[in-house]
């Protein structure tokens, strides 16, 4: 019982600052941390079940649901409390009203489009007029990174050239999908620094995304709002391999290959 | 070229002196070299000379660090030399409104010190400058401040010059970099654009110290007609900042043009004081780098639209800075374009049919099973009148000219400082459902914007700024449905709460009553 006395926030109050804590966590989270809006709609659903699992710990035993509720029972009951009860009797109502106005308003926020971001590569992929089949295509240059390491130097370079021509404007000097025009390009370039991409890809596979660019996506991966050029127009099928060489290098990646697996 | 000579000289005077004695350094520079090979040869080149790979393709060109130009520095005007510290900055934070990128995420401290070490030598740097910027006792802004600034900005040819009036850099002097490239004012009115940060300390620098390389002067040298104390130099700063056009920041998240509803005519000048109460949306341009053939070196950088509607017909006002008004022919315009001189240019493209689900044609001019409508306004030539020509296409190559007048499509122009305004009528449906969009309120309308500035190396075709697909959404009146069911829940939830207190207080009574009966 003197535990309890010791200086303890109420319950309803803690109650309120769980829920507050997570709908900000949340926000900080997604909003700041992440960079990725998260949607209003969704936002609401997980504060659903948010409110009915603190609601659920917090009344767990009959005790602690008394101590939830004695409060607003004070309020509504306790006569030295008229003036706080007066307020409180004010500001729900407007609250409520607000809040249905508020849902009831027609939102202008833009409809959410779901995309994915690596989809599965077809089997057989067309492109410079032949068929690829990008479970057996390897990079013709990977083998010169132990066989002749000077002459990888050199292939390398050469990709850097190709992609500080080409690339750079949406995927960065840094290669962390941050050019000069990325934030003009919806969908984002990729960053190919982050762990997610190229790190997580075969080099058939990436071979395949320069080569036939956004129009070469299958339709859930949305082909029609890719920024990414068709390659194959602009590259020799060599430039392409050599500018994945390089992809890995500077970032430090390695491919991903079946011997691994 | 003399300037280096000389500077050489004095160089070689220097290190004569300083014989014998150790300079301290803050990088190393092996380390710093074997950086700059892996992080900064592509652009800058091997020898410093800003000749990598990357050089024909960036628009200001990669920095040749053999020639001395730091653009961003405060060291004094009279010094070439720049501190460690502005070199430090620039590798750190790079440099807004070009391709230089900031290279702390990737980079240590310790690194980027190594690099400041190694650039600074291809230039030979080796000592400290002397001379730094003085800035006295700096002046907070104020409106009594800006307002001095401004009189100082706008007295003789000392800044409208190159900045124009309205400091959007469109005057009428064609001027050069030290690569001999063509170089655009800046447009004061982006501050987040400058190369070396908006704040009124860095402002103050680049006026003071100038910005070498440009042909942006220093008006802290006393031998300048055209200079200014140091008091002076903090006013025209405060006064710089002040000229921020905050409504064509980009906002990421703001994606959809909202339109709202007009009852009677819609304005159909871009002059119409009307557009005044729309809400503009800025949106990025990026140059066309998709297609054949790509455009490397834009000038145009953002379009900001605005759109009403009625019962009969939709208007979008297009705004986009735009220094200079290419008009073929006219004498002036010649002047200071870069030949061969072209119209200005701006387009819209719709889809043919509001999309359903998430399917929308191919974002750079369609595709073949999802065609878009393109509207393209020009500014005219000396010998014909602006234009406003309509097409259909599916991808680049697919593109079919249409009549413009049969769907009742029409546009008008005007250019004032600097800026262009564009407005656009169409009809909300025409006899041409097949071929044409049928405007809808409530629904959202895949829209995207071309833009084309004909002074700038000969803008035309597929050589043009454009956006990604946005949305434009004719917003539907909501009528009076939601305050009526406020006012309802509002009033609900006071009855009960109402209702519980009378309620408690009489129960307690009855209680307390009953309690009393018992005893």
């Amino acid at each position: 019982m003197i535990m309890i006395k010791k200086r303890r926030i109420p319950r309803l109050l803690q109650l309120v600052l769980v829920v507050l804590g997570i709908y900000f966590g949340f926000i900080l989270t997604f909003d700041v941390i992440l960079g990725q809006l998260i949607p209003k709609s969704l936002l609401t659903m997980y504060m659903f079940f948010v409110i009915s699992g603190v609601l659920m710990v917090f009344t767990f035993t009959e005790e602690s649901t008394q101590e939830l509720i004695d409060p607003i029972k004070a309020l509504v009951e306790d006569p030295s409390k008229k003036m706080l009860r007066n307020i409180v009797f004010v500001i729900v109502p407007l609250l409520a009203g607000l809040y249905t106005y508020s849902s009831l308003s027609l939102s202008f926020e833009a409809p959410v489009e779901l995309r994915t971001i690596h989809p599965a590569p077809p089997s057989k992929v067309k492109a410079y007029g032949k068929r690829f089949d990008l479970a057996t295509l390897e990079n013709p240059y990977r083998k010169y990174e132990k066989e002749d390491p000077d002459k990888f130097r050199e292939l390398v370079k050469e990709g850097g050239d190709v992609y500080i021509q080409g690339c750079q404007y949406c995927h960065g000097d840094k290669l962390d999908g941050k050019g000069p025009y990325a934030e003009g390009l919806n969908p984002t370039p990729l960053n190919f620094q982050d762990v997610g991409t190229i790190a997580q890809l075969q080099e058939s596979y990436v071979f395949w995304r320069i080569a036939t660019g956004g129009p070469g996506l299958p339709a859930e991966a949305a082909p029609w709002i890719s920024s990414m050029p068709v390659w194959q127009d602009f590259l020799s099928e060599d430039e392409i391999w050599k500018v994945i060489l390089f992809l890995y290098d500077y970032t430090g990646h390695q491919p991903r290959s079946w011997e691994h697996e | 070229m003399r300037q280096i000579n000389l500077f050489k000289l004095v160089l070689l005077v220097g290190l004569l002196l300083v014989a014998g004695t150790t300079v301290a350094k803050p990088g190393d520079l092996d380390r710093g070299k074997e950086i700059y090979d892996k992080r900064c040869t592509w652009c800058h080149g091997d020898e410093g000379d800003g000749l990598g790979a990357a050089e024909e393709y960036l628009n200001p060109p990669p920095r040749d660090f053999t020639s001395g130009n730091y653009k961003v520095k405060t060291s004094g005007f009279d010094e070439m030399v720049p501190n460690d510290d502005d070199v430090y900055r620039m590798i750190r934070d790079g440099m807004p409104g070009t391709s230089m990128p900031g290279w702390s995420s990737l980079l240590s401290k310790q690194d980027m010190w190594d690099l400041v070490a190694y650039v600074k030598m291809f230039a030979e740097f080796e000592e400290a400058p002397e001379q730094q910027v003085d800035y006295g006792t700096p002046v907070a802004t104020s409106a009594e401040s800006i307002a001095k600034g401004k009189e100082i900005f706008e007295d003789g040819d000392r800044c409208v010059e190159c900045h124009g009036k309205t400091g959007k850099g469109d005057a009428i002097k064609g001027l050069k970099g030290d690569a001999s490239e063509r170089t655009w004012p800046r447009n004061l009115t982006k501050p987040w654009t400058y190369l070396g940060s908006n704040t009124p300390k860095d402002i103050f620098t680049r006026i003071s110290a100038g910005i070498p390389g440009t042909e942006m002067p220093s008006f802290a040298d006393p031998k300048s007609k055209k200079v200014l104390s140091i008091e002076e130099r903090w006013h025209v700063a405060n006064y710089v900042v002040s000229l921020a056009k905050t409504e064509k920041v980009i906002n990421a998240e703001n994606t959809v043009i909202k339109a709202d509803m007009l009852e009677g005519d819609l304005p159909d000048s871009p002059d119409d004081e009307r557009w005044e109460q729309t809400i503009p949306t800025t949106f990025l341009l990026v140059p066309q780098i998709i297609g054949e053939e790509r455009f490397f070196k834009p000038s145009n950088d953002t379009i900001t639209v605005r759109a009403v509607y009625n019962d009969k017909a939709v208007a979008m006002l297009l705004e986009w800075d735009d220094r200079t008004k290419s008009i073929p022919g006219d004498e002036r315009a010649e002047k200071i374009a870069d030949k061969p001189i072209q119209e200005d240019g701006v387009a819209v493209q719709l889809p043919i049919e509001i999309p359903d689900k998430m399917v929308k044609p191919y974002f750079g001019m369609g595709d073949a099973t999802h065609p878009v409508n393109l509207w393209q306004w020009k500014s005219g030539t000396t010998d014909a009148a602006e234009t406003v020509a309509m097409f259909n296409s599916r991808g680049f190559k697919d593109v079919e000219a249409r009549d413009a007048a049969d769907a009742g499509l029409q546009a008008k122009g005007s250019y004032h400082e600097g800026t262009w305004r564009v407005v656009m009528v169409r009809p909300l449906t025409t006899a041409d459902a097949e071929n044409d969009l049928q405007f809808i309120e409530g629904r959202f309308i895949p829209v995207a914007f071309a833009a084309w500035d004909g002074s700038n190396l000969g803008e035309k075709g597929s050589r043009h700024t454009m956006t990604t697909w946005y949305w434009l959404l004719l917003k539907p009146s909501t009528g009076v449905m939601p305050i009526i069911m406020a006012l309802l829940i509002a009033g609900l939830f006071a009855g009960a709460l109402l209702w519980w207190a009378r309620n408690a207080a009489t129960g307690k009574a009855a209680g307390k009553d009953s309690k009393e009966g018992t005893v």
